[in-house]
């Protein structure tokens, strides 16, 4: 389903910024499988995200989805087969257009968009029915602006946008981080919905070890642009937040135990 | 009377500028300079088909397509090159110059004896009323006045519906979401550097327009007139935002032929009352500085007083 092979993307190659965001990762999704990722701040999460998005091009390896080899495509082909949600509830939708034009945008995802009304007659009842099952009150105000919604009903827009057209994979980058906890929580909630019901193929970053304990059916650590640990089948379910805590836990010493080291090298040697 | 007449129909014709401002600058947030050029691009083109004896509906279709041209050419240095937006407009606004030389053949051309769409709309008004003055609300009207009027009223009533239906179908939302959040655009499978080369492409081809009817109406093309439009459409653009006080884009399109309209009228009786000509461009990039400025410096000095209470 998603083929991820051997890439790597280095920022500013070449200059005293060097950042390896992502080395040499590999890892196949099979579909309808739902993978959770996990990692420390910078271990490179957003940049794997981006790199199958097709956000930035790679330096190296490729990236495959459904049969396309999609390493050359743009984003916004790539568009086509992938549905998104940012960490920002602002990046999602458009703030000065209304809940209606957002969502008939959405409901032409990789669609080629031509000169027919944007906001068929149609299409408005199929937008009112599916917003109610928000349970956000929001079906009712569909010609007002994005902007002057809040970022949990943002952020439940941005899914139900990203899900409109049952997208081959769905892409979802601590998209409740930026929620107060009652928010976040429903939109976790709307997210497991809508996976389920869809039978979705999700990658999603998370920092809530709860979260990432309850949610997917695979789960992978990264640190420092590799994929340290991938935890699958009868060790992912039965997983505890301790477990994960422990496990970062362990990075955090050898990193302490690392970092005298270079400095003593550094010192040794340059 | 014939003052205000003359000003309201150069009003109308350059409200067409203000749309195109409008899309570049108030949609793609889009400083596009390419103004200037494309303006005396479209009266250029234009000028030059009519003295060729082209038929004037295609001659000043031609000027609209020759602004497009040039907008693509701005879009592409600044989407596929990566130049910056300004600079972009600035390399092909500098030779457009140039080439408006090259095709009015000097630098100024005039249209005396030529047949224009304003000499064809006054025989048309002429077939309608019979020869002579016209009444308008009671003032009796030069014909080529009223027919001048007329034209450029239906041409930016044409445009501006055509624009606010435009702005409601699949692309023109697109096109607009490009503007608002090309992150988001990009996420829905729109591709930003194309939407963005269209929109200034029509953008400049609307500015053509503007500067082809300009030619006609004031009987010549020069290759000076087009210095400092952008920020006349600019200018017209934020009074009509003002004058309207809303987002709607349909309000929006409305504001700006008003704000352009009520600009030219300001300028035409500040004229009468012994303004300098000379100073005319000094005080309207002043008066876009102000309005630029003001709102936000207003805003920053109410939360200032709101935190200081
Ligand atoms: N566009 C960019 N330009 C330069 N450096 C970047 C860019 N994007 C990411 N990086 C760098 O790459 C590294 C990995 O960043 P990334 O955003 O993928 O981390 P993350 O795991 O998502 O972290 P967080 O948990 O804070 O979101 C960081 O050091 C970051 O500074
Ligand atoms: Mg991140």
């Amino acid at each position: 389903m998603l083929e991820v092979s051997g890439i790597g993307k280095t920022f500013h190659a070449g200059t005293p910024n060097e950042v390896f965001a992502l080395r040499d990762v590999s890892f196949n999704l099979l579909e309808g499988s739902f993978l959770i990722i996990i990692g420390t701040n910078g271990s490179g999460k957003s940049t794997l995200l981006n790199a199958v998005a097709g956000t930035f091009p790679l330096d190296r390896g490729t990236v495959s989805l459904s049969g396309h080899d999609m390493t050359k495509w743009p984003e916004h082909r790539r568009a086509k087969l992938i549905g998104r949600v940012f960490q920002n509830p602002y990046s999602g939708t458009a703030p000065n257009m209304t809940i209606a034009e957002n969502l008939a945008m959405a409901a032409r995802r990789g669609l080629p968009r031509g000169l027919a009304w944007a906001i068929p007659r149609t299409l408005r009842s199929e937008l009112r029915d599916r917003v109610r099952t928000l349970n956000m009150g929001l079906e009712d105000r569909l010609d007002n602006d994005i902007g002057t919604l809040s970022g949990g009903q943002r952020q439940a827009l941005t899914l139900l946008m990203a899900s409109w057209l049952k997208p081959d994979l769905l892409l979802l980058d601590e998209h409740t981080a930026a929620l107060d906890p009652k928010s976040a929580d429903q939109v976790i909630r709307l997210t497991h919905e809508i996976i389920k019901r869809d039978k979705l193929t999700t990658l999603m970053v998370t920092h809530s070890m709860q979260q990432a304990v309850r949610l997917g059916d695979r789960l992978i650590m990264m640190h420092r642009g590799s994929i340290l640990h991938d935890i699958q089948g009868a060790e992912k379910a039965r997983a505890r937040p301790e477990d994960l805590l422990q496990r970062f836990e362990d990075v955090r010493r050898r990193e302490q135990l690392d970092a005298p080291v270079a400095e003593m090298l550094g010192k040794t040697y340059v | 009377m014939t003052l205000l007449l003359g000003a309201s129909t150069v009003g109308l014709i350059l409200a067409l500028l203000a749309l195109g401002v409008y899309l570049s600058f108030r949609i793609f947030n889009f400083p596009d300079i390419t103004a200037d050029g494309s303006i005396t691009l479209g009266a250029a083109v234009t000028a030059s088909l009519l003295i060729l004896n082209w038929p004037p509906a295609l001659a000043t279709l031609a000027g609209f397509f020759a602004g497009v041209l040039a907008g693509t050419v701005t879009g592409l240095l600044n989407a596929k090159f990566r130049i910056n937006g300004l600079l972009s407009g600035i390399l092909v606004m500098t030779a457009l110059y140039s080439i408006n030389l090259h095709v009015m053949g000097k630098s100024n051309l005039p249209l005396l004896e030529e047949t224009t769409l304003v000499t064809q709309s006054e025989s048309f008004l002429g077939m309608l009323f019979g020869p002579g003055d016209v009444g308008v609300f009671g003032w009796e009207v030069n014909q080529r006045d009223a027919a001048a009027l007329c034209l450029a009223g239906a041409m930016v009533a044409g445009v501006g519906m055509i624009l606010y239906l435009f702005f409601r179908t699949e692309f023109g939302t697109a096109m607009r979401a490009a503007g608002d959040n090309p992150q988001m655009i990009r996420a829905l499978g729109g591709s930003v550097d194309f939407i963005l080369i269209f929109g200034l492409a029509v953008s400049n081809g609307l500015i053509a327009l503007s500067g082809s009817l300009l030619a006609q109406y004031q009987g010549f093309a020069d290759v000076q007139m087009g210095i400092g439009m952008v920020v006349w459409g600019l200018a017209s653009v934020i009074i009509g935002e003002a004058l309207v006080g809303s987002k709607s884009t349909g309000i929006v399109i409305t504001g700006a032929i008003m704000g352009s309209l009520l600009f030219r009228l300001i300028v035409a009786i500040a004229l009468r009352w012994g303004l300098d000509p000379n100073d005319l461009k000094l005080i309207t990039a002043v008066f876009v500085f102000l309005a630029l400025v003001v709102p936000g410096a207003l805003a920053a000095l109410r939360s200032r007083a709101g935190r200081a209470r």
